[in-house]
């Protein structure tokens, strides 16, 4: 069983910092100086540690484990561990965690040590009345966990207050005023975590059943399937982790039944015999993409088709709960398909996304709210006002020693690396006095997209809810949503993605709009139609053309292709060669001997590398060439400027 | 009989049902959000809530004489919002509006001394003020 490397890292510490525990404890008792619960404590330990062995594949952690726990729940039963059984505990510790690095040689004698000398020990019959506190966990309404933390922060925003109206020039002057701060700052941040962890669990949490689940049902479905985790780790709410739980579970189902195909046919299309599954997920901004993706068929080109007439799979697959399965098996969740998944996913304040590829998997996503967000933000201000955007976006806040203008575009050079740079007022559309000399800029990073906001003055560093602006702003694209700031002002929170896309929409190559100020005369970008058989290159190319600000169209072949070149409209051309229907050499003697479209810039991307495919590409009359293997951002839209600034 | 919150926009006066009206607030630091549509005057904080805050003068397309003051909150159930007035004039005791208006935002209107208040429909409102999603 081939595991996640974080998850195995999460099992790891979890078990040591049980064991460390454990051995503690054992010692306590053996010392007579333990707490009243600690065999409970022992007892909860030893299971966890069975429980969690057993899920990872740690079959003889898990057993040296279950002894440890059959043992103590015999001592909790008694209400007393006999001394004589801390020894062989203590090495039965040892041994889980020798068997936890790989070290299985003592497992058996510790195991055979400690239920041997558990046979000795008599029982004690505990009195009934005398029941164990086994239950210990509070079930807590959640709205009274969102009532606390709403007070939490408030608590925080009162402190900041505070702190502001002090001012730091008093806390210098009064050491035992700054003392007590210091203090309550302690006990804040202690408050604020525990209230959030009442909150938040990891994925890790849901996913204990998973692996079982999906071995059983590929076995039931004569499939050959790994599942394998990533960023389990990532903290959800648990009201919505509850929600999700049996959701997985349906689409981890639909993967294997639907999307895995049977080993035979895998190995006939040069597949791997054994699927893979990955359940992965990241935080997002606010949001958390929780994903399944599977390395199987795909759904069917056809549909794939509908899709992207309709501009949504999801859409197409939820109608009639699709299945890409000839055969609907037992297991495939019959009648309750992706459309039951999305309302679900919806009614949590989630979205659903689907992507696939004929032949190469499929990938859900489910987009989830993070309706608890603490995060640390960065704060800057333009035009009077204070702008953040959250930490994680941001790439470094600098003040640029040169920028750099080329035709109305602006931008910087971090590291050896151009930077686009726009007026943060010019982006989100504020109006706004010229920005100072010399004035500091905050990068912000969103996937791949760079782009620099040139500010009026940094302001600093908060940690802070982020609240949404509500249902009645939503349709204002930009903000993740407001902080609350010290002197009680709201404060927006950029999108980082926002910032990239439309930093790069006013940016390369076409005009700033009149609210930027400049650039009038540059050229619109020229509209691009992208051709590739492929679902995966074609968006690629799209995704990069978009961010640097061409408006993009996409066609699968060159019978598509041309169709829609002479509907007119397209101003470049980016076309794969080798596709089904009218290939990439064909479609440019199509266009070049077109009366209208003769004359159009066709730029050749393509995996063959040949002086040959060079010589026929350009005698066809290719304006240029794209090796698919040195294929990189700045080489295509370098190609494409320099063609666009020719027409 | 509608207990009712009395407002003032520009030369109009207008009601709203108290059982709509939460609080009413000064119009105290609303932070403006850059991109919206013009009767978003901006968010606002107000006791660590974040409240969207519109022009209702610009919703209800009334005559602007001065800048707003106050902000009377609104909250239909699901949507809470704070509506920018010039003025608060009083919390009173309305009959019915039954005298006939042609907006789609409001119930109808009252008569009081003389003067025609128009009583919102604030579930319209609020419908009519939240700015459509763009792609």
């Amino acid at each position: 069983m081939s595991l996640d490397p974080e998850l195995l890292e999460i099992f790891r510490q979890e078990t040591d910092e049980r064991l460390d525990r454990i051995i503690d404890t054992v010692l306590a008792i053996e010392s007579a100086t333990a707490a009243e619960d600690a065999v409970d404590q022992l007892f909860r330990d030893a299971h966890s540690i069975k429980g969690n062995a057993g899920m990872v594949g740690f079959m003889a952690a898990a057993k040296v484990a279950g002894a440890m726990e059959e043992v103590l729940e015999r001592a909790r039963a008694a209400g007393a561990l006999d001394t004589e059984l801390c020894g062989p505990l203590l090495r039965a510790a040892d041994a889980v965690r020798g068997a936890v690095e790989g070290r299985e040689e003592s497992v058996e004698a510790a195991i055979a040590e400690l239920t041997g000398r558990a046979a000795d020990v008599p029982d004690t019959v505990a009195a009934p009345e005398q029941a164990p506190s086994q239950q210990r966990t509070l079930r807590v309404a959640a709205d009274r966990v969102d009532r606390l933390l709403d007070a939490v922060g408030e608590t925080v925003l009162h402190r900041r207050r505070l702190e502001h109206m002090l001012g730091p020039g008093t806390l210098d002057a009064d050491q035992r005023l700054r003392e007590e701060m210091d203090r309550g700052d302690v006990l804040l941040d202690e408050l604020q975590e525990a209230v959030v962890r009442m909150r938040t669990l990891p994925l890790a949490s849901i996913v204990g059943t998973f692996p079982r689940a999906v071995r059983d049902i590929a076995a039931n479905a004569g499939r050959e399937v790994r599942l394998e985790l990533a960023g389990v780790d990532t903290q959800l709410d648990r009201v919505i982790l509850d929600g999700i739980s049996e959701t997985i579970v349906h689409l981890l189902r639909n993967a294997v039944s639907h999307g895995v195909e049977p080993p035979e046919e895998r190995q006939a299309a040069g597949k791997p015999r054994e699927g893979i599954i990955e359940l992965s997920a990241q935080g997002r901004g606010d949001r958390v993409a929780v994903t399944i993706t599977d390395d199987g068929r795909g759904v069917s080109p056809e549909l794939l088709e509908q899709a992207e007439r309709e501009g949504s799979l999801v859409d197409v697959l939820a109608r009639a709960g699709f299945s890409t399965a000839t055969e609907v098996s037992e297991l495939s969740g019959r009648g309750v398909g992706l459309d039951a998944v999305k309302r679900h996913v919806e009614s949590l304040g989630g979205s659903l996304d689907v992507w696939s590829a004929s032949g190469e998997g499929t990938a859900v996503t489910l987009l989830l709210p993070l309706t608890l967000s603490l995060l640390h933000v960065l704060l800057f201000e333009r035009a009077g006002q204070t702008y953040g955007l959250p930490l994680a976006s941001v790439l470094e806040a600098l003040t640029p020693d040169g920028i750099s203008s080329l035709g109305g575009r602006s931008s910087i050079e971090l590291r050896g690396e151009s930077i686009p740079l726009s007026d943060l007022a010019s982006v989100v559309g504020a109006s706004a006095p010229p920005l100072p000399e010399r004035a500091p800029a905050v990068v912000a990073t969103s996937s791949s997209h760079r782009h620099a906001l040139a500010v009026d003055a940094v302001t600093g560093e908060q940690e802070t809810v982020v609240k949404p602006l509500g249902s009645m702003l939503a349709g204002v694209p930009g903000y993740l949503g407001a902080a609350i700031l010290p002197d009680g002002r709201a404060a927006l929170i950029l999108d980082a993605a926002f910032v990239a896309r439309a930093g790069a929409a006013r940016h390369a190559p076409g005009p700033a709009p009149a609210a930027a100020g400049g650039g009038a005369t540059a050229p619109e970008p020229p509209r691009v139609l992208v051709v590739d058989d492929q679902f995966t290159v074609r968006e690629l190319q799209r995704s990069i053309l978009e961010a640097a600000g061409y408006p993009v169209e996409t066609a699968k072949d060159g019978r598509e292709a041309l169709d829609r070149i002479r509907r007119g409209g397209i101003e470049l051309v980016l076309t794969d060669l080798e596709m089904p229907e009218m290939d990439g050499l064909a479609l440019l003697a199509a266009i070049r001997a077109d009366a209208e479209a003769g004359s159009l810039p066709v730029v050749i991307v393509t995996s063959r590398g040949s002086e040959e495919d060079r010589r026929l590409g350009a005698e066809a009359g290719a304006d240029a060439y794209v090796v698919k293997s040195e294929f990189d951002q700045q080489t295509l839209l370098d190609t494409v400027r320099r063609l666009a600034n020719l027409r | 009989v509608e207990t009712c919150v009395r407002v003032r926009v520009g030369a109009e006066e207008y009601a709203i049902p108290v059982r709509h009206v939460p609080e009413v607030a000064e119009l105290g630091d609303v932070t403006p959000v850059p991109g919206a549509p013009p009767q978003v005057l901006g968010i606002r904080n107000l006791r660590g809530e974040v409240i969207p805050v519109f022009d209702l003068a610009l919703g209800l397309g009334a005559e602007r004489s001065g800048e707003p003051t106050r902000i009377v909150l609104a909250d239909d159930g699901t949507r809470r919002c704070g509506l920018a007035v010039d003025a608060v004039l009083a919390v009173a005791d309305l009959d019915a509006a039954d005298e006939p208006v042609d907006s789609p935002l409001l119930l109808g209107a009252v008569l009081i001394d003389g003067r025609l208040v128009g009583m919102l429909d604030v579930p319209a409102l609020l419908d009519a003020l939240a700015p459509d999603a763009r792609p």
